[in-house]
């Protein structure tokens, strides 16, 4: 047990999550928001410890037996981090969620939160196996938490087998993995290649897809994704997704390359696929938070695109992704609250008018919106313009068409909601559309984001490329 | 100055994004003023423009994303400065046109501004990232422009046209990045022109269709023209001028910038396809544009027939055929563009555009048949007016190289003249129809807007010699590579 004061951050952030249960119990249920004041908290200040890490020595980098912390890993929970607390906060505006529970609630998210930070920085698949039941299990009950919403409780029960039937899948890999190379250390070093390796990585790959809500593990999604209270959906689509995409990238691009393991064909069939199917399944959608649960499928297969193209290039464009996905995703998913809040569900004509009714909202609705789909000047070009060029660069010219397409596709279903928004009027007189104070924090945060990487990335290009180094 | 230019609509449009939308007298102003600054400023250039080099004048050149060999560079030529001034020109009139704008009036305006510096930005870019930037920037403001203010079908029609012209973009962007890597990490498009004549054919043909699809769609060259009907019909009509006027130049513009002189080895393959395309466009468009009863749908389709021109030009590979093409955008522009701002007169005052709705109009509106009649006898190419000296150019360039398919062609322009001509027979002229008595002519405004078109028409009919002279330089430099 080395250097677990490297892990300062992660036990911070379990404690705090504790301390949160424990102080639950004094709480009485008419304050209980300050619990999740206590939570946010807690996540921000979490956030700059992590932050202070970056800058500070070198000493404040290493490995440890299970893990090692490196700048990369140091980004992914910043990214996993800011997506908590921004969640949190948008969680306070959220009505469903059930006073009595707040502490449990909050204190779960923290946990997920913890579980993705050590999983960002495993190397090894005992901490990698723990680290995701640690988020899997948080997740099912957050998902589920509305209780008197069958669909909440539809969505949480299929994220459950679902869930299960993948954790089983990667414990397989990693037994199989324990038999090829005598140990559970994610090293190539004096590991021969062998079909059962193979097999064994392959297994794992399709756990961590679960996770990622990568194809052909991707069924779970749309159901959990609808039914679980919009701030947990927020963090399920942001959080779990980008870590995942972390440690495929330690995985396959550092420990084992995919281009000299043979695996690079299979993550970009995967990214294909998940992209495609992302994108052709949300065109049908007429639920907001279902079709930007489709839409989030398609964004990870862009972030697999990185993946799959490989090489310097393609793991900062993963980064850079990664970032600016956090940005915008979340803005879409506040506005998403908000508005579906007001009209009391989260079909697509909950959005009509909303010009009139929130000419601030509609805008940073449709920045979120232009971002995902890769239109400049907002951050999401940058990342798309990162990922594709790697993926040029790598000589995987093919992937980049379909990758292009499938961004004019996602286009099509992204302006459903700007045309619903904008062109078309409301139903009915057109009710200013209220806001809670932090759903409008989360958004402008979000905005501030997209627009400002979108003009002038250049700092966090720079961030990118001084995080994309692993220690082994 | 160039940074003034392009920034000033957009430091416009965020001021009436913060005016409160019942001010709708302050939002026109500082709109007007914004425009007006970048008109200006152009106007101003021309004193400072060197018509005798061929060098890129006004570079502005700042590191914007390092780590990628990214920068805001800027720059005009003989080439993009006539366009500078086109759009700086059209966007004052289209204003002035949307002063009739009652709807979301303070919406329309900032959309507007941001297309303005989108569209400027395009012509004077000299960094592919940022040339991209600015491409992808007028389409937004267009989809909602479109979509909000449009005719019947505008939900439909602004999504085709950001579809078909974003399917474009894209590949247009993987030919952006194919290049920055075989050229040594860098998007400078001046950089490019020197490296990019001498790589290998093959991949030149490969990046110069991937251009070529994104521009072809903007042009629109056949058959990727069929958004354009549908986008000029249902817009309003100041958005219709501005997508005639300065949009249809963007693809021209970048077929002459970046396909022929970043890849003239994959121009000179496409050429034979390029002609033929030039020709369907041509005779096609002339063609569809006579099949039309809808006076608006007739001037869209006159607009493909009129890019066919162009092209053909270029084909030539000459210095008459490439200034006639870039000739023939200016005239295009200010021609069409009063088109369909007369075309929107009577769409005012009787809400249909049916030819044969009309008749005997001359009658009660002189003025208004007068400024009709002579915007069609330029468009249809009359000599002593604008249009003929872009085409008649066009034509000369062509010639020598092609000479059936210019041969060919001539039976475009006599379609054009027909349609015109019955049009203008059947609206204007014959016994009065008297359910339109109560008809007036133009107002202060219309004519405010039209007019400087008209004069405009005339003086580059006359005396031509003036703005051929600004891009005869950059021309001859161009061929002479």
């Amino acid at each position: 047990m080395t250097n677990l004061r490297l892990l300062a951050p992660e036990m911070v952030l379990s404690g705090l999550a504790l301390l949160v249960l424990f102080v639950d119990l004094f709480v009485p249920v008419k304050r209980a928001r300050l619990l999740y004041h206590l939570a946010w908290l807690s996540a921000a200040g979490v956030l700059v410890m992590t932050a202070l890490t970056l800058s500070g020595a070198s000493g404040a980098h290493g490995v440890g037996t299970l893990w090692s912390v490196d700048p990369f890993s140091q980004f992914l929970k910043m990214c996993v981090v800011m997506t908590t607390a921004l969640c949190l906060l948008m969680g306070l505006d959220y009505a469903a969620l059930p006073e009595r529970h707040a502490g449990l609630y909050s204190a779960l998210v923290l946990f997920a939160a913890a579980g993705l930070m050590f999983l960002v920085s495993a190397t090894d698949l005992l901490l990698v196996f723990v680290a995701m039941e640690l988020v899997s299990l948080s997740s099912f009950v957050l998902a589920g938490f509305e209780r008197m919403n069958p669909k909440s409780n539809e969505g949480a029960m299929k994220y459950f087998v679902f869930g299960a039937f993948s954790s089983a899948i990667m414990v397989y890999g990693i037994s199989l993995y324990y038999g090829a190379t005598g140990g559970t250390k994610l090293a190539a070093a004096g590991v021969a290649a062998s079909p059962l390796l193979l097999l064994s990585l392959v297994l794992i790959l399709l756990g961590f897809a679960f996770k990622a809500s990568i194809a052909p593990m991707h069924f779970w999604v749309p159901d959990a994704y609808e039914g679980a209270p919009t701030p947990v959906t927020t963090f399920l689509s942001i959080a779990p997704k980008i870590a995942t995409l972390g440690v495929l990238v330690r995985l396959f691009g550092v420990v084992f390359p995919a281009p000299a393991w043979e695996l690079t064909s299979l993550l970009a069939l995967m990214a294909v696929l998940t992209m495609t199917l992302g994108n052709f399944t949300a065109l049908f959608q007429d639920d907001a938070k279902r079709l930007l649960a489709y839409s989030s499928i398609a964004q990870a297969g862009y972030l697999l695109v990185g993946l799959a193209a490989g090489g310097t290039l393609g793991q900062e464009g993963v980064l850079l992704y990664a970032f600016t996905y956090v940005a915008m995703n979340l803005g879409c998913f506040a506005v998403t609250q908000a508005v579906g809040q007001a009209a009391g569900h989260y079909g697509l004509s909950a959005f009509d008018g909303l010009y009139k009714r929130s000419f601030g909202m509609a805008l940073a609705m449709s920045f979120c919106l232009l971002s995902l789909a890769g239109i400049p000047p907002f951050a999401g070009f940058m990342g798309k313009m990162y990922i594709f060029s790697a993926a040029v660069k790598s000589g995987m010219m093919w992937l980049a068409v379909i990758g292009v397409l499938n961004s004019v596709v996602s286009v099509y279903y992204y302006f459903r909601i700007a045309q619903r928004m904008f062109l078309r009027d409301a139903t009915g007189e057109a009710a200013p559309l209220p806001v809670g104070a932090f759903v409008a924090g989360g958004v402008a945060v979000a905005v501030v984001g997209v627009l400002l990487f979108g003009v002038y990335p250049e700092p966090l290009i720079a961030g990118v490329k001084a995080s994309t180094r692993f220690l082994p | 100055m160039l940074s003034l230019i392009i920034w000033a609509p957009l430091v416009g449009a965020l001021i009436v994004l913060c005016l409160p939308k019942e001010k709708v007298t302050a939002i026109q102003a500082v709109s007007f003023i914004a425009a007006g600054v970048s008109l200006v400023a152009s106007l101003v250039m021309l004193r400072a423009f060197d018509a005798d080099s061929a060098a890129m004048q006004f570079v502005e050149r700042l590191p914007w994303i390092p780590s990628l060999n990214v920068n805001y560079s800027l720059g005009a030529d003989g080439l993009s400065y006539p366009l500078v001034l086109l759009t700086t020109f059209m966007c004052v009139i289209a204003l002035v046109g949307s002063l009739g704008i009652e709807k979301r009036v303070k919406e329309y305006f900032f959309w507007f501004l941001v297309l303005e510096t989108g569209m400027l930005g395009v012509f004077v870019a000299l960094d592919f990232i940022l040339f991209y930037v600015f491409w992808e920037l007028t389409l937004v403001p267009m989809y909602f422009l479109i979509g909000v203010w449009g005719g019947p079908k505008r939900e439909f029609a602004a999504i085709k046209f950001f579809l078909y012209t974003l399917t474009g973009s894209v590949f247009m962007f993987l030919g952006l990045l194919a290049m920055y890597f075989k050229g040594g990490n860098t998007f400078d498009i001046l950089q490019l022109m020197q490296l990019g004549p001498t790589w290998e054919p093959r991949f030149q043909i490969l990046v110069f269709l991937a251009l070529y699809l994104g521009l072809a769609v903007k042009i629109p060259a056949a058959p990727f023209h069929t958004w354009l009907p549908l986008a000029h019909v249902e817009a309003p009509t100041p958005i219709s001028v501005i997508l005639a006027a300065v949009l249809l130049k963007m693809g021209v513009y970048g077929l002459l910038r970046f396909c022929y002189q970043i890849l003239p080895g994959g121009f000179q393959w496409f050429l034979p396809y390029l002609v033929l395309i030039a020709v369907i466009n041509i005779v096609y468009g002339a063609l569809c544009a006579m099949a039309q009863t809808d006076m608006k749908k007739m001037v869209a389709y006159s607009s493909v027939n009129h890019m066919g021109y162009c092209l053909l030009g270029i084909a030539g590979m000459s210095a008459a055929g490439f200034t006639g093409a870039v000739f023939q955008m200016v005239t295009h522009g200010i021609i069409t563009g009063a088109l369909f701002l007369l075309v929107g007169v009577v769409y005012d005052r009787a809400h249909t555009r049916d030819i044969s709705a009309f008749g005997g109009l001359a009658l009660k509106t002189p003025v208004y048949a007068g400024l009709m009649f002579l915007t069609c006898f330029a468009s249809l190419g009359l000599p002593g007016l604008a249009g003929f000296v872009g085409e008649f150019m066009c034509f000369l360039g062509a010639f020598p190289m092609w000479k059936w398919h210019a041969a060919v062609s001539v039976l475009g322009i006599i379609a054009t003249a027909a349609f015109f001509l019955r049009m203008m027979q059947k609206v204007f002229l014959g016994t009065f129809n008297e359910k339109w008595a109560g008809i007036e002519d133009m107002t202060v405004r219309e004519l405010v807007s039209v007019v400087p078109l008209a004069v405009l028409t005339v003086w580059f009919g006359v005396y031509p010699t003036w703005p051929l002279s600004l891009m005869n330089k950059t021309i001859a430099a161009m061929l002479g590579k």
